[in-house]
């Protein structure tokens, strides 16, 4: 991995500035650009709450963890706050699969003057922790919970880590940082929705300094983020299309809600029906395709009357259409 | 038959589609259509206007839709507590009052959900039609509520009234102008503020009240008032009865409260369980009959084409939970194995030295069906025992240990008991006076293949007698509980309420009704054992809170078993 030349940060920015909340709050920044910043995405929305906590996470190096439904962004958000600072980021996605070797590293065969060594390779854990990196667990609720103990010390704010395979301790780079997201709060798959999320130990929960939750946003704010992702839909009618579309998402998370449905649309879902409408140029084909097909058969009929309420039209499955196709 | 089943199966589907729109509408997930009537959680909700309760046989689905909407858009702007404080008590004044806040609510519905705007304004039209046709038109004071119905709506939504009766409405409304006028035009500044829009809205309501009193020359328009069902019959009826039970020609299971069981604070009493028994079904029928039932069973299955293995896949599906199981070794990717490392030291091209978790679904389950065998089920019972023969072979399938039970009386008309009681003197509130038989026709450690036999004894209809179902509920939930699975169901089939004339004769009508749903809100409450109730053409939704209504008229095909799938699955109604 490409090694980071940046050291501490060299400049501070106006919160109000560069996110546009309304706070005095001045957040120390690099000016110059590596390679691991992500790409800033000019037309992102942050939610001001969410963009608070992660901010502290940077200011006042507090770990934070970032929860929510699926399609709300949460990863994308740190990224986003990460690419206004010019701060390196990198991405894990835990998985069932990463094993402790994966995150502390391991003794592996290289080449050194023509010669085959047994040298440690030290793992991304060890490698962020000495660099002024923010590392980001991914699907923090993927992990199993006996692997996760690994970054139990490092959870802690001067936390160092003992790397036993070296008989070396590690002092983290006073600028490195720690998130992670997750779907649940560590209390496994309740509702169904998250398979494989695994029920996580709750000694490490408590270690994190800030859950912030990040759940569907306002119909405004959706409506806002749909039509600056979509720009086609810009004119009157496109935002009334818009407004429909977050209309009917929003009837179907409360109808996951109270469990008539099993599935429900995130925000993301919205954007590519949006999207879709642009291909097919039919929000009825394209609701089809971006979201009635992903639910249950038996779930239809439920989400045509939702989508009669918002659109004024009939889907094949409501059962007004199904009650007079059928004979007496 | 065939058509009142069917009728109650798009009843029921109706209002699960409806209440799953209210749930989503006001986002309050304890909404949901008992015996027709909006309950929340347990509590019933009063009828919020006389529009709001479409009639299944002369109203389209779109009447639904509009009520449906016009509910929840009424539990989210309405102020259940400050409208009651300010609702007048007398019966018009209290008509005139709803209606006017219902139609602030309809009102205030978002512009950008045309879908929902049309549903408001098609119910409100379509019941607006049915009161034109109906007699109530023609008296004056009809007339007058009419037209402070549509004047009053149109004011406040700002929508024309309707244009058919444009001109019927004319005279009336120039009559009312005058008194109505400010007040009527107070409502519309007013509707987004419940406590000033009701100040008008009571006005209003005062000078209807004096209006009716001044015209109160009408026989028919006063039995409407007073008997509320009278009108009813004559299909169309003001529902000036807010608050009351609906009772519709449909076939609902519509239970009454019993006024010995009230007294005698939820005692329920048995006269004597001398004469109780409980026994196996199959010590009951001849063997050689058994032997033919079982046959004439098995052809009736195969004819159906009862697909058991697609069932017993959808109910491990739904009852399994995936369990770890040891360990798959041999494996090409995986964790690695240590005992196979020397493997590789021998014999280095040896690549299956990994092991994977295995992961199996296990099912921790037990599911009681309970079969109403009393006189009225006769017809059903051949429809009913594929069914739940089919459902016991899934189970078993699916590794779901399962019971089938049954209960019916001793005799008829109190049999033993009853003389008992009588020769006792007749005590008054005797409580339960019958014969209660329990019967078993397969219990949890028996197989599909031992118990086949027993099975077919439920097709022995001369056992049918009368049903004592609250006694039996609590036996098979004890006959569950004792169980070591950690999930139990109990699926009751039944096609009425309880039965038996015996206790209906020495105690009240519905002794045995109330009896049933405190076992049901007991057994709900303690959580031990599920209980879903299946209704033979007939909705039950006002006992069981998880209940389907399935049309037996017909053979019962996998679209049946799928339901009753569906049921445990817990979609639509709760």
């Amino acid at each position: 991995m490409a090694d980071i030349s940046l050291t501490q940060p060299d400049c501070v920015l106006s919160v109000r500035e560069v996110f546009g909340i309304d706070t005095s709050l001045q957040v120390p920044a690099f000016t110059e650009r590596d390679d691991h910043v992500p790409d800033v995405d000019p037309v992102y929305r942050f939610n001001p709450a969410v963009t608070m906590a992660i901010l502290a996470g940077f200011m006042r190096d507090r770990r934070v963890m970032v929860q929510g439904l699926h399609g709300t962004g949460k990863s994308t958000h740190i990224e986003q706050v990460a690419a206004r600072l010019n701060w390196p980021c990198v991405r894990i996605n835990l998985d069932g699969h990463i094993s402790r070797l994966d995150l502390v590293g391991k003794d592996a065969v290289v080449l050194r003057d023509g010669q085959q060594v047994t040298t440690f390779q030290e793992g991304i854990v060890p490698w962020a922790l000495q660099r002024p990196v923010a590392l980001i667990f991914d699907e923090y609720d993927a992990g199993r919970p006996d692997v996760m103990f690994v970054i139990q010390r490092i959870l802690e704010r001067d936390g160092k880590m003992t790397l036993m395979d070296q008989n070396r301790v590690l002092r983290p780079h006073p600028c490195f940082r720690l998130f992670a997201t997750a779907n649940t709060v560590g209390l496994g798959n309740l509702n169904g929705m998250y398979h494989g999320a695994q029920r996580l130990n709750h000694a490490q929960i408590d270690r994190w300094n800030i859950v912030a939750s990040l759940n569907y946003l306002p119909a405004d704010e959706e409506v806002a983020i749909v039509l600056a992702r979509v720009p086609g839909k810009a004119g009157e009618a496109g935002r009334a299309l818009v407004r429909s579309m977050v209309a009917v998402a929003e009837l179907t998370r409360k109808g996951f809600a109270a469990g008539d449905l099993s599935t429900l649309m995130s925000p993301r879902t919205v954007i590519t029906w949006a999207e879709n409408c642009e291909i097919f140029r039919d929000p009825v084909v394209a609701f089809r395709l971006s979201f009635l097909n992903k639910c249950d058969e038996a779930e239809r009929p439920i989400v045509a009357e939702y989508f009669q309420r918002c659109f004024d039209l009939e889907l094949d499955e409501s059962f007004e259409r199904v009650a007079v196709d059928r004979p007496a | 038959m065939s058509t009142a089943q069917a009728t109650a199966r798009r009843q029921q589907r109706v209002e699960e589609l409806c209440a799953a729109s209210i749930r989503a509408l006001c986002g309050e997930a304890d909404l949901h259509f008992r015996a027709r009537r909006l309950h929340r959680g347990q509590r019933a909700l009063p009828l919020f206007g006389p529009h709001l309760q479409p009639s299944f046989e002369d109203d389209d689905f779109g009447s639904f839709r509009g009520a449906a909407d016009a509910i929840a858009l009424r539990l989210t702007h309405s102020e259940g507590v400050l409208h009651r404080s300010l609702c007048p008590p007398d019966p018009v004044r209290r008509w005139v009052f709803e209606s006017l806040e219902q139609f602030r609510v309809e009102a205030l519905a978002p512009s950008d959900w045309p879908g929902l705007a049309r549903n408001l304004r098609h119910r409100f039209e379509q019941w607006s039609c049915t009161f034109h046709r109906s007699a109530l038109i023609d008296s004056a004071s009809g007339l007058l509520l009419y037209t402070v119905a549509q004047v009053a709506r149109a004011r406040v939504t700002g929508q024309p009234v309707l244009e058919a009766t444009e001109g019927l409405i004319e005279v009336t409304r120039g009559g009312i102008a005058a008194t109505l006028g400010t007040a009527l035009a107070g409502l519309r500044h007013e509707r987004e503020d419940q406590a000033a829009y009701a100040r008008h809205a009571l006005a209003i309501a005062g000078h209807v009240a004096a209006m009716l009193r001044a015209v109160e020359d009408d026989a028919a328009f006063d039995g409407a008032i007073d008997d509320d069902t009278a009108a009813h019959d004559r299909g169309f009826s003001l529902l000036f009865d807010f608050d009351a039970v609906v009772d519709d020609d449909l076939p609902t299971a519509t239970p009454g409260t019993s006024r010995v069981l009230e007294a005698a604070v939820g005692a329920y009493r048995v006269f004597t369980t001398a004469h109780d028994v409980e026994v196996k079904a199959a010590t009951r029928v001849r063997a050689a009959l058994l032997a033919e039932y079982r046959e004439a069973l098995d052809r009736r299955i195969v004819e159906q084409g009862l697909n058991v293995a697609r069932l017993a896949r959808q109910l491990r599906v739904l009852l399994a939970v995936p369990t770890r199981d040891g360990w798959d070794d041999d494996q090409e990717t995986g964790c690695i194995d240590g005992r196979r490392l020397s493997q590789l030291v021998v014999s280095p091209a040896e690549r299956r030295l990994f092991r994977t978790e295995r992961q199996r679904p296990v099912a921790n389950c037990v599911v009681g069906f309970l079969i109403d065998c009393s006189g009225s089920m006769k017809q059903h019972i051949a429809a009913v025992t594929v069914l739940v023969d089919v459902f016991v072979r899934a189970l078993e399938e699916a590794g779901v240990a399962s019971e089938l039970l049954g209960f019916t009386t001793g005799a008829w008309n109190g049999g033993q008991a009853a003389r008992d009681w009588r020769r006792a003197g007749r005590p008054p509130h005797p409580g339960r006076l019958n014969e209660v038989c329990h019967l078993v026709f397969k219990d949890a450690d028996t197989s599909w293949r031992r118990a086949r036999r027993d099975i077919a004894a439920l097709m022995k209809a001369d056992l049918f007698r009368e049903g004592i179902d609250g006694e039996a509920v609590e036996w098979a939930c004890a006959r569950l509980a004792a169980r070591d699975e950690a999930r139990r169901l109990l699926i009751v089939v039944s096609d009425g309420c309880p039965m038996d004339t015996a206790t209906g004769l020495a105690n009240d009508a519905h002794y045995l009704d109330q009896h049933l749903r405190e076992v049901l809100r007991r057994q709900e409450q303690t959580g031990e054992v599920e209980i879903y109730g299946v209704g033979v053409g007939l909705d039950l939704s006002a006992f069981y809170s998880r209940s389907r209504a399935l049309d037996l008229a017909e053979p019962p095909g996998n679209k049946a078993c799928f339901e009753i799938v569906e049921m445990i699955a817990g979609r639509g109604r709760r």
